[in-house]
């Protein structure tokens, strides 16, 4: 079998190269969980409500889709560096799980509704379960450094 | 009193200290701090590319700029309350960090920034709205904002990358042990 020696990696070979992938990685997850929430205080009825759902979802989804593809290459460059370290770590496990479903949720449920311009109830309903799967995700990531 | 021996007694505090040594807060407070950051980062992203006429073109310039206004203070309040919590716990390891430095400079002149193009541009929408094309000083504060914001976040991060020299990391007689903020790995 052959083994991974993360010795080899070039993230582990410069002093710059790991905290500025980290800058790349935070600046598009604030940008693609920004935009997402941006829909979502609409959706939850307390933002941009002289704009409709679908007109902001429309608006903000290649931004969203653009940034999310930054954070889904930055991510496993990071992981790259130390894979064991993260294979067992609660937070990456944990932020592992929270991503995947709020990347199905986001590309299921939550764009069907929004271009459904939804009855404020199914909006708060869905904007805030939308709110609370991404804010996991970066409460896990965080806690990567801390677990 | 030297700016030093502040930063210091800010740290030894009772609440610096509780706040540092909580497994539990110290790190909600740096989640809460970037969770409020995307918040804040995605509004200020599509507004300078609105402004740019990059991003959501089927909305007009006054309801990005009017609408995302109560969320980005709503934003940066919180961010800015876990930004001064974050440093207040750990003090001394920020008064000799060059990056928290940078930091606050780019913050003030986020400051300038706002007092150079609030008339003309921020305050000044519905004019916006009607002008043929965007006036070049609109654009200019555009990139100026993406600029000092990208700035801001990467000094945020390098942050936790700096390492005090070895002498002034020696703590005085009877002073608590620096605690250093490994880089999150």
């Amino acid at each position: 079998m052959l083994a991974y020696d993360p010795s080899t990696n070039p993230l582990n070979n410069n002093e710059w190269s790991f905290p500025l992938l980290e800058i790349i990685h935070i600046a598009s997850f604030a940008i693609s969980i920004g935009t997402i929430f941006i829909v979502d205080l609409r959706l939850l009825g307390i933002g941009m409500r002289r704009q409709s759902v679908a007109q902001l979802l429309k608006d903000t989804a290649p931004w969203t889709l653009v940034s999310l593809a930054i954070v889904l290459m930055s991510g496993p460059l990071i992981f790259s560096s130390d894979p064991n370290l993260y294979l067992h770590n609660p937070g990456f496990i944990f932020k592992m799980e929270a991503l995947l479903v709020a990347i199905v949720y986001n590309y299921t449920v939550h764009s069907r509704v929004a271009r459904s311009n939804p009855s404020p109830v199914l909006g708060k309903l869905v904007g805030g379960i939308s709110v609370a799967l991404w804010v996991s995700v970066v409460f896990g990531g965080l806690f990567i450094a801390f677990t | 009193m030297s700016l030093l021996s502040v930063f210091q007694w800010l740290q030894a505090t009772e609440f610096a200290t509780a706040l540092r040594e909580s497994a539990l807060v110290y790190p909600t407070v740096m989640a809460t701090h970037l969770t409020g950051m995307a918040l804040f980062g995605g509004m200020i992203f599509l507004t300078d590319l609105r402004i740019l006429g990059i991003a959501m073109r089927g909305t007009p310039v006054s309801d990005v700029v009017n609408q995302f206004r109560p969320w980005k203070h709503a934003g940066l309040t919180l961010v800015a309350t876990c930004g001064i919590m974050l440093a207040w716990a750990k003090a001394e390891f920020y008064y000799h960090n060059p990056f928290f430095w940078a930091k606050l400079i780019l913050l003030a002149l986020v400051g300038v920034h706002a007092m150079v193009f609030r008339k003309s541009v921020y305050k000044n929408t519905a004019e916006l709205d009607r002008a043929p094309v965007m006036p070049t000083n609109a654009k200019v504060a555009a990139c100026l904002s993406l600029l000092l914001w990208i700035s801001i976040l990467s000094m945020g991060r390098l942050i936790g990358y700096y390492e005090l020299p070895v002498q002034a990391s020696v703590p005085a007689p009877g002073q608590q042990t620096l605690l250093l903020a490994p880089a999150p790995r």
